[in-house]
């Protein structure tokens, strides 16, 4: 039983998805209540998958009996099953926080609203789980075709940031799959554990790096890393309030591990290439990894701090948390790369929160930019506490766990002498704190418009989203050891 | 120079492939038609599929089916199955995408009445 549970948490939110269409056809509002409690039992299941890792090592499915290389292979090793936690329970508190938000001109529609949240899920649990080159692409873009529905539902602006995400989103997964019939033509297989036996004979190969550098531009534009982020704060921003949190929380991330998978467990992964680590057919890419994570790190927070649209702020903020991520995976240590999926966890998990805080924002009080922060003021010591929690959080103070990720990241970029990356790391660190200095600024002055406005109690799963994910970043940082300790025994990648 | 062109020209269907993917990019990139921008995209995907075709043809190789089951198998004269089938899932995924594209267009020009960027940029204002 416990084999096939990499395929259960894939197939429970597929077939709820087929499924739900047909039975929810006469009784629209059955659709929450279903797909909240699959989600829960996605969770329970992915907790229990990761304890059967921890337990019984990894688990390795192939599909219909084929073995590899003929066959598909999923891997749950340690990283997938940590990251697979994180993407359900997510994934369940996004579709908790959709019930009172759901866009109001869906009407019966709202049923395909949630089939179109569980199919995006069961894709990146199938990016998280798989290890065939071609099978990432398809789940890619299932993930991604169901992102770009969930962002036109808004209607109005939103129709157009969608499209202009499908016209670069789409590019992105073409130069992807370029680059992924390059890597076939050369090595003649798809699977990451049979192309790395095969790798060191093709060390000359010019169309390897052309095709690693197609594979690295597509999933760049997917995770938006900075020179391709163009369509990612205009999506984000007119995006349903509803959907925002769990598109910025989990579809960038998870293009960022297919990333870490392609270079850990395919490039560095045999014994010829490891002494290749920084210099790789004369490219040094993990160092390259860490400058573009630099630059990434901090032009999206200087962004952040020019906006005046809340959602827009935190998607700037996103971005740069991505290169802190990189920076961390660019170092090429055992430390730095704990760190980065460290920070990964707490950026997923703050993410999130943050866009939850922005939903009950605008929902709630009817507030989109900073100028109207100051009405939440007072009125709800809810939103306030979690505010500064996840604040606190963003910007690395010690009892967060952004603080330690951080903290991680720079003794890795120490370890590996690579000062510029601890520079990058501190200014955008001043930058986010410059940003959140701005929005504090907004809640305690009371500057603004229709402050004696009396707004009412928020939503109970309004609180509890927001009262779970303040909760988890303060239990990350608490836990840290721990997690940090599991990482290191679990989620390294091979011959690391 | 001459010896690169010349190893160009030998593989012309690689040269077809980079003329198709830069022709989509480039209708992409200056059009401002939503539609226009759709069919640059659909050239970029078919540039790409065309690629893996291209790599995977075989003269004079047959069905990849056992001619005999007694003999040993020889490779080199059955088409390789993969790269058809990839092909064939990634035109699927290229139509889905192409399908949610002309759907936002549709919605795009019954809210802003108009399918040109510029204009609807100006709308946005």
């Amino acid at each position: 039983m416990s084999h096939q549970l990499p395929v259960i948490l894939f197939l429970l939110p597929l077939l709820t998805a087929i499924s739900m269409p047909v039975v929810c056809l006469k009784h629209r509002n059955w659709s929450y209540p279903i797909s909240v409690s699959t989600l829960a039992v996605m969770a329970l299941v992915s907790i229990l998958n990761l304890y059967n890792v921890i337990n019984h090592g990894e688990v390795r499915y192939v599909f219909s009996g084929w073995t590899v290389p003929l066959g598909i292979e999923w891997v749950a090793d340690g990283l997938a099953s940590i990251i697979l936690v994180l993407v359900s329970v997510l994934g369940f508190l996004g579709v908790v926080f959709t019930g009172p938000t759901s866009p109001k001109a869906l009407g019966g529609r709202v049923v395909h609203y949630y089939t179109l949240i569980l199919l995006l899920l069961s894709a990146l649990t199938g990016i998280v789980f798989t290890r065939d080159l071609f099978n990432l692409f398809v789940f890619m873009e299932l993930a991604a075709i169901s992102s770009y529905a969930l962002i036109g539902v808004a209607g109005g602006r939103a129709l157009f940031s969608a499209f202009r995400y499908l016209i670069f989103g789409n590019l992105g997964a073409f130069l992807y799959l370029l680059g992924v019939s390059y890597l076939y033509a050369v090595t003649g297989t798809l699977n990451m554990t049979d192309m790395v036996d095969r790798l060191p004979f093709l060390l000359s190969s010019k169309a390897l790096v052309g095709g690693l550098l197609f594979m690295f531009i597509g999933l760049g534009i997917k995770m938006a890393l900075v020179p391709f982020h163009a369509w990612m704060p205009e999506a984000y921003t007119h995006a349903p309030e509803s959907t925002s949190p769990i598109l910025a929380s989990l579809v960038t991330k998870v293009a960022l591990l297919a990333w870490i998978r392609i270079v850990f467990w395919v490039l560095t992964a045999s014994d010829t290439l490891l002494q290749g680590l920084f210099v790789f057919y004369d490219i040094p890419i993990l160092r390259l990894m860490a400058i573009l994570g630099a630059l990434a790190a901090v032009i999206g927070a200087a962004m952040a701090l020019a906006q005046r649209n809340i959602k827009m702020m935190f998607a700037y903020g996103g971005i740069s948390h991505i290169g802190i991520i990189l920076i961390g995976i660019g170092q090429g240590n055992q430390t730095g790369f704990v760190g980065g999926i460290f920070y990964l966890l707490n950026d997923a998990v703050m993410q999130a929160a943050l866009f939850y805080l922005a939903g009950v924002a605008f929902c709630h009080y009817g507030i989109r930019k900073i100028d109207d922060i100051g009405r939440i003021g007072k009125q709800s010591p809810w939103v306030t506490g979690s505010f500064i929690v996840v604040a606190l959080g963003m910007i690395g103070l010690p009892p967060t766990g952004g603080f330690f990720g951080k903290w991680n990241i720079i003794l890795g970029a120490l370890e590996a002498n690579n000062y510029i990356s601890v520079a990058a790391v501190v200014l955008s660190t001043l930058l986010t704190l410059a940003y959140f200095a701005k929005l504090l600024e907004g809640i305690f002055r009371q500057t603004s418009t229709q402050l004696d406005l009396k707004f009412g109690e928020i939503p109970f799963s309004f609180k509890l989203t927001l009262g779970v994910t303040s909760a988890a970043i303060l239990l990350l940082g608490l836990f840290s050891s721990t997690i940090v300790q599991l990482l290191l025994d679990h989620a390294l990648p091979p011959r690391f | 120079m001459v010896d690169a062109l010349y190893a160009v020209l030998q593989r012309p269907n690689f040269l077809a492939v980079v003329i198709i993917f830069l022709w989509g990019f480039y209708i992409m990139v200056t059009r401002y038609n939503l539609v226009k921008k759709l069919i640059g995209m659909y050239l970029i995907q078919t540039s790409v599929i065309f690629f893996l075709v291209s790599i995977s043809a075989k003269k004079g190789a047959t069905v990849p089916v056992l001619l005999s089951t007694t003999e040993p198998v020889k490779a080199a004269i059955y088409e390789n199955p993969l790269p058809h089938v990839m092909t064939l899932t990634a035109i699927v995924v290229g139509v889905a995408t192409l399908g949610v594209g002309l759907a936002l267009c549709a919605a795009i020009y019954q809210e802003y009445g108009s399918l040109d960027e510029e204009e609807i940029l100006k709308r946005l204002e």
